[in-house]
């Protein structure tokens, strides 16, 4: 395939050279590098959000009502607009990652750091988990495996985590690890059902995946209501609270008020796991061949039952580890709520995955971003009252338009329209 | 009618496929278009049938020059195609075929299948081409379902039919019949463009021979040329017909199968209780029309289909039934027929292609971990070795040409130490260098004196790799001939030895 | 000329059994023992089962009742269970080529009524000494009829090559919008109104995916499971944004009943489908209308070729993009609807409260082989498991609620399990169609 150098004359479609205009402009970003997508789906996705905020904000509707009344009108109008879309980003800017004021602050008086860094460690400690659960949704994606059910498999890594954690005493050296233990174990038991019955039966996992998820909701309700494991003296669903042997510690100290803790280190093992795994190791090749050419996968040896089987294992256990990080370093217990609802760890780190194309250090930017919408999404429902679901929306809207890249080069005008869609095996039902 | 395609040109980039193409087809005349794999034949007839717009150039139909913006408008206007993969629905009748984008309706939209059935019959009475209605064509064996492909292009009225390479998927008798066909339709005032790299039909059935090479018309030839001129014209240098093998002297058996019974993807049987020897140092080749059954024989042998009965020997282990896995590891080499499906990870560079089969194995992996520059390594020696024209082996596999698609695997198979190759129209969709490479390479490998299976429908194919030729029909061995075998028992063969007529 | 070596030729060898027939008798007989062992001993000896039939909202004097159908727990079970071992072991002995899973649904069914029979005996744990059959087919009626818009709407996507995992957004929004034009009209005609806007708003969604999934030949799996995320996310921040402030927006009023005279009053079943609201006659309605197009009009038929083999059906002339967006659009209305009719039965919009019911619907269709009429039957399916097991939960069976409430979802792997390996889908089915 010929390739357009970054530095020949603009073209249109046709290969036929443009004159004129287009001179002007004559440095055009390529289309070919997936980060400029990614940034430009980021731009598409907060442009969207902002039109959502516009919406449903009483206040830019009515400025905008009334943009005959006097001159001034629209400017008043364009002015209201921009100060609520404006708030609301801003708020989750700060939220998320600084507060320019309160670092101007701390630089200068070199004290209220723990106020100032708390963004940025809010959004470490949620990106944390998040990253983990990526991750292991990522390696299932290069199998082609579409794995739908990270999130119930983290919370049966969070209940495993947490049975663990508080049910069973003992020195942190033994208990920690144990934990971890747990957690991971619980994603693979979730992981393995629709692994195996995909491997040996066909199913298809986009409805097992999903179905299990409902069965572990179903089933973590029922572990923190009628078993041994509901908190002493409590009536609701909630379950135990970890031993402290069993958490994982903030790494600058409870006092500080930063939450960012040690799980980073695991978070940190994950990624280079996955790095060494996919690229390195042989079992990774074998996954990576399936998903490009299940059929040459095949005939080349690979055993595809195996491979299935693993991906579940080896994706389930990472999203398990994640549900166990998640309860282990931030609330200590689980509850009925854990997890719930589609904006659950496990379905963001689809999107996530799919942000980063599936590759480790793609995920890791892209749970960082995700992360600090998200994080950046709770400052901004409480500065201005707009839900924390519009995080949400624009991270989906994001990653619609990243699954779509050709689409996001029309809008921008990019050079380079060759289709470098995602590399998953495109296919139906009948895998 | 008469169709006239004047300096047609189509180019894809910097590629040109067609390059100022001009022909002439008179009504009642068989035209053939006689061109090696990727000479832009294909690309010609599709600029025809309306599926591509022409950069320059003009069609003209009677004299009067015409566009088309898809191919319903060709088929409006009297062009017919049957097209080399057919373009039927494989669940749907014969009769949902043929009417299909035509359908005669009655109330509420529904089609009207009795006249269609009408319809089907009156056609299929007119230019003899008997098929039931209500047929399956999934169910239909091959020669069938192409009869509903020109069927289908008639009931639209066809005055121009072109035929694209129709006579990959046919018996010899087929063949014959398909030529007495177009003879009686060119009679009946037809136009007739046939495609096809094949030298003997051309010569059997054209009125006249446009020879096309490298995307431009280098001239045109006589039927009574011969086969030699033709293919100097087609190729453009003086081709070696025949492949020089070393004299025969075949040692023990290093291949066996016995009364091997295997079902294809319906459960229904394909393989019938077919028992086959080969040797070492010889080459067998396994001659039949596409669908008979070598398809899961070859699947079978390479571990990738259950063998239900039968025993699959190699060098006096049984090996039958073992995993893919199992199969290479014994030293079983398997050029597949589909290399882009089975044989290549398109996506992933021609070094890791190169270790494909033997990721794990010392020096390229060690205790579950790659070594990547002995993979990078491996696949540069390789890639000289073989003539392998890529830009680098990190390239990927989709940027090579299907010529270097197959050398890759033919590289990739002969560099290992086998037991014994199996090889699956390892030729097909190739130009005429890469076949002769891939024959050398083969031949090679038996004049060292190992042991291959070559399937192939090519005739030509057979006749000049096999030192025995098995012809296989309807699932099973209908015969075990040497190659001085006359083509027309041969031919018998691959129908059964004169089964009635389809 | 060397004389042909032919071997010997044989008779086709005849076609063998495959182990998933084995597997199921297996699972057929399995069944059966549970209930002997459960079901007809766990029943006290001189236990009573009564089943009645009473629709509970309409009046006790109707001369239509049918009475109460009595039994002897122990020995009905029993009989049910033997006749369910005697099942599996035919099929695991005989092993059939044809009408398997027709034998499973038999036993199935033997199995629903051993579980009743179980479930209301009396002496037993259950609090009333009945199981009213007509009231439990009345719950199941409505989580069918939602599973039927869904499952039609996957059918017309799917039969013309475009996978849709969105209709769980689908309903959302039609649930949503639904809600909120039937709280703010009024008259009989509110929620025609609200069923208008919900097929325009899953319309909507649909010419989104079709767009994305035709035009720029995106993945239509990842497609459809963003887009679920983000219609959901979106529910929910309108809900805090909009029902939250104004409840009035969010009423949950629910769809009147409309009785069709005289067939109302058949005994069992009568109340069931001919009492119902005008949504589930649609739904019947519909899938007669989707039948007849898909299978016996020219539309269906281009329909069809497009999702079997778009390339043959191009080159006679037909746009695959055009019906592909035709069929997308329309299904992804069939399923607003469906979003609205699960409102009009349940209430209240709340986020989340699709339960996954869109994705059930997808195994539906799957399960129906992709027509409406094996859609319609798994729909009853799972449509039963959902009133059962909350039935289940009421009676004091000696299981946690929470685990009676996996039911539908097990079930759905269950069957998706056992079949998808034998199903085909149309062949092009979420592949993207290239030109040229």
């Amino acid at each position: 395939m010929t390739d357009t150098a970054s530095t020949s004359p603009p073209v249109d479609a046709a290969g036929e050279s443009k004159p004129g205009a287009s001179r002007l402009w004559s440095w055009r970003p390529s289309g070919k590098s997936p980060v400029v997508v990614a940034l430009l789906a980021l731009l598409l996705g907060l442009a969207v959000g902002a039109v959502v905020i516009i919406v449903t904000t009483p206040a830019i509707l009515d400025a905008w009502r009334s943009i005959f009344h006097s001159w001034g009108g629209i400017l008043h109008a364009l002015k209201v607009t921009f100060d609520n879309v404006g708030a609301a980003y801003r708020a989750i800017f700060t939220g998320a990652i600084v507060d320019p004021q309160a670092l101007w602050h701390s630089i200068t008086t070199g004290q209220g750091w723990d106020n100032t860094l708390t963004p940025i460690s809010e959004t470490l400690t949620y990106a944390t988990p998040l990253l983990i659960a990526s991750i292991g949704v990522g390696i299932a994606f290069q199998t082609g495996i579409f794995n739908i059910g990270a999130n119930g498999q983290a919370v049966l890594g969070g209940i495993a985590g947490g049975v663990i954690g508080s049910m069973l005493h003992m020195p942190m050296v033994f208990h920690l690890p144990l934990t971890m233990i747990a957690g991971v174990v619980g994603g693979m038991v979730a992981g393995a059902v629709p692994g195996v019955l995909k491997a040996y039966t066909g199913a298809h996992e986009v409805i097992t995946t999903i179905m299990f998820n409902y069965v572990i909701y179903s089933f973590l309700l029922f572990v923190v209501l009628s078993t041994p494991f509901q908190q002493p003296g409590q009536q609701n669903d909630v379950g135990r609270m970890m031993d402290s042997t069993a958490q994982l510690p903030p790494i600058f100290g409870v006092g500080s008020g930063l939450r960012v803790n040690y799980g980073i280190f695991v978070a940190a093992a994950v990624v280079l796991f996955a790095w060494w795994f996919l690229d390195r190791s042989s079992m990774g090749f074998d996954f990576r061949v399936t998903g490009a050419n299940p059929s040459a996968a095949r005939a080349s040896g690979i055993n595809a039952k195996r491979v299935i089987v693993f991906v579940f294992l080896i994706s389930g256990g990472l999203s398990g580890l994640a549900g166990m990080v998640q309860v282990a370093s931030t609330t200590h217990f689980i509850d009925g709520t854990f997890l719930i609802g589609n904006a659950g760890i496990g379905f963001t780190a689809i999107t996530v995955a799919l942000l980063g194309r599936n590759r480790p250090m793609g995920i890791v930017w892209s749970a960082l971003l995700f992360a600090a919408l998200g994080v950046g999404g709770r400052s901004m429902q409480a500065a201005t009252g707009i839900p924390l679901d519009l995080a949400t929306v624009i991270q989906s809207v994001i990653v619609l338009f990243v699954a779509t890249p050709v689409l996001v080069k029309e809008i921008f005008r990019l050079r380079d329209t060759s289709a470098s869609t995602l590399e998953l095996a495109t296919k139906g039902w009948n895998s | 009618m008469r169709l006239e395609l004047r300096g047609i040109t189509k180019r894809f980039g910097t590629f040109t496929a067609n390059d100022q193409i001009s022909i002439t087809v008179e009504p009642g005349q068989i035209h053939s278009l006689l061109g090696e794999n990727g000479a832009g034949k294909s690309t010609l007839m599709n600029v025809l049938f309306g599926l591509l717009t022409p950069d320059e150039g003009e069609i003209l139909i009677d004299g009067e020059a015409t566009k088309f913006a898809d191919s319903g408008q060709a088929v409006r206007r009297g062009i017919g195609m049957v097209h080399q993969h057919f373009m039927l629905v494989p669940v749907f009748s014969v009769a949902e075929n043929v009417v299909l984008g035509f359908e005669p309706t009655k109330s509420l939209n529904r089609v009207d299948y009795k006249r269609a059935n009408e319809e089907i019959r009156r056609v299929s009475k007119e230019f003899n081409l008997e098929v039931d209605p209500d047929a399956i064509v999934e169910n239909l064996p091959v020669g069938l379902q192409q009869r509903v492909e020109i069927l289908k292009a008639l009931s639209h009225d066809a005055e121009l039919l072109i035929l694209d390479e129709p006579t990959a998927v046919l018996t010899p008798q087929e063949i014959d019949a398909l030529m007495a066909i177009m003879r009686s339709l060119a009679d009946a005032g037809k136009s007739i463009l046939f495609i096809t790299h094949k030298l003997k039909e051309v010569k059997a059935v054209a009125d006249v021979i446009t020879v096309i090479r490298q995307g431009k018309v280098v001239g045109t030839a006589q039927p009574t040329d011969s086969e030699a001129e033709l293919a100097t014209m087609m190729v453009g240098r003086n081709v070696e017909l025949t492949v020089e093998k070393s004299e025969f002297t075949p040692g023990e058996d290093v291949f066996q199968i016995r009364d091997l019974v295997v079902r294809d993807d319906r459960g229904l049987i394909a393989v019938n209780k077919v028992s086959l020897d080969v040797r070492s140092g010889e080459i067998v080749a396994l001659a039949g029309v596409q669908g008979n059954g070598q398809t899961e024989l070859v699947e079978a042998i390479v571990g990738m289909r259950t063998v239900e009965s039968g025993t699959i020997t190699l060098n006096g282990r049984d090996v039958t039934n073992e995993s893919p896995r199992k199969a290479l590891d014994n030293g079983i080499g398997h050029i597949p027929e589909d290399r882009q499906r089975d044989g290549l990870v398109m996506s992933m560079s021609v070094a890791d292609n190169m270790v494909l089969n033997t990721p794990r194995r010392a020096p390229f992996a060690r205790r579950g971990t790659r070594n990547l520059s002995a993979v990078k390594e491996n696949a540069e020696q390789l890639v000289q070795a073989f003539d392998v024209r890529t830009t680098s082996v990190l390239a990927t596999a989709d940027s090579l040409s299907g010529g270097n698609q197959q050398k890759v695997i033919v590289a990739r198979e002969l560099s290992r130490p086998l037991q014994f190759l199996v090889a699956s129209q390892p030729t097909r969709g190739l130009d005429v260098g890469s076949i002769e490479y891939v024959h050398r390479q083969i031949v090679n490998h038996r004049n060292e004196g190992n042991g291959a299976l070559v399937v192939s429908s090519e005739l030509d194919e057979v006749l000049a790799l096999g030192d025995r030729i098995a012809v296989m029909f309807e699932g099973r061995i209908s015969g075990i001939v040497d190659p001085t075998t006359s083509r027309e028992d041969i031919g018998l063969l691959m129908t059964g030895s004169g089964a009635a007529d389809q | 000329m060397s004389v042909a070596d032919v071997t010997a030729v044989d008779e086709v060898v005849s076609n063998t059994p495959t182990g998933r027939t084995k597997a199921i008798g297996v699972i057929m007989a399995v069944i059966g023992v549970f209930t002997i062992w459960i079901f007809a001993f766990g029943s006290a000896a001189s236990a009573h089962s009564q089943i009645t039939f009473n629709p509970i909202n309409l009046g006790t004097d109707a001369p239509w009742l049918v009475g109460t159908l009595t039994v002897a727990s122990r020995w009905t079970n029993l009989v049910l269970g033997f006749l369910m071992v005697a099942l599996g072991v035919e099929v695991f002995v005989r092993r059939p080529r044809r009408g398997v899973m027709a034998r499973f649904g038999v036993v199935a069914i033997l199995f629903f009524f051993a579980l009743l029979v179980w479930i209301a005996r009396s002496p037993g744990p259950a609090p009333v000494p009945y199981v009213n059959l007509t009231a439990l087919l009345i719950n199941a009626s409505a989580v069918t009829m939602v599973l039927i818009f869904g499952s039609l709407s996957g059918v017309m996507c799917e039969r013309s090559g475009v996978v849709n995992i969105a209709i769980e957004g689908q309903f959302i929004g039609g649930a949503f919008l639904g809600s909120m034009i039937a709280s703010t009209t009024h008259g009989f005609l509110s929620f025609y109104y609200a069923a208008i806007v919900g097929a325009v708003v899953g319309g909507l969604i649909g010419l989104l995916l079709a767009f994305l999934a035709v035009r720029y030949r995106s993945d239509q799996i990842i497609v459809g499971v963003v887009l679920v995320t983000m219609l959901a996310g979106l529910a929910s921040y309108f809900t805090s944004q909009v029902f939250t402030p104004f409840p009035q927006f969010n009423t949950g009023n629910l769809a009147p009943n409309v009785a069709i005279p005289l067939l109302d009053k058949i005994p069992v079943l009568g109340p069931v489908l001919f009492n119902e609201t005008a949504f589930f006659y649609l739904a019947i309605i519909l899938v007669g209308v989707v039948s007849f197009a898909l299978f016996k009009t020219r539309y269906g038929l281009h329909v069809r070729a497009v999702g079997e083999h778009p390339r043959a059906a191009s080159t006679v002339g037909i746009s695959v993009e055009r019906v592909r967006y035709i069929n997308v659009v329309l299904g992804g209305a069939i399923a607003g609807i469906g979003g609205v009719a699960l409102m009009a039965t349940s209430g209240q919009f709340q986020p989340g409260y699709t339960n996954g019911y869109g994705y059930i619907a997808l195994a539906a269709m799957i399960f129906g082989r992709w027509r409406p009429s094996g859609a319609v039957v798994a729909s009853i399916i799972f449509g039963l498991s959902v009133p059962l097991a909350q039935l289940l939960g009421q009676y004091n069976v000696p299981v946690s609620i929470y685990i009676l409430n996996m039911f539908p979802y097990l079930i759905t792997i269950f069957v998706v399990a056992g079949l998808i390996g034998r199903v085909r889908a149309p062949a092009a089915d979420g592949i993207p169609y290239k030109r040229e």
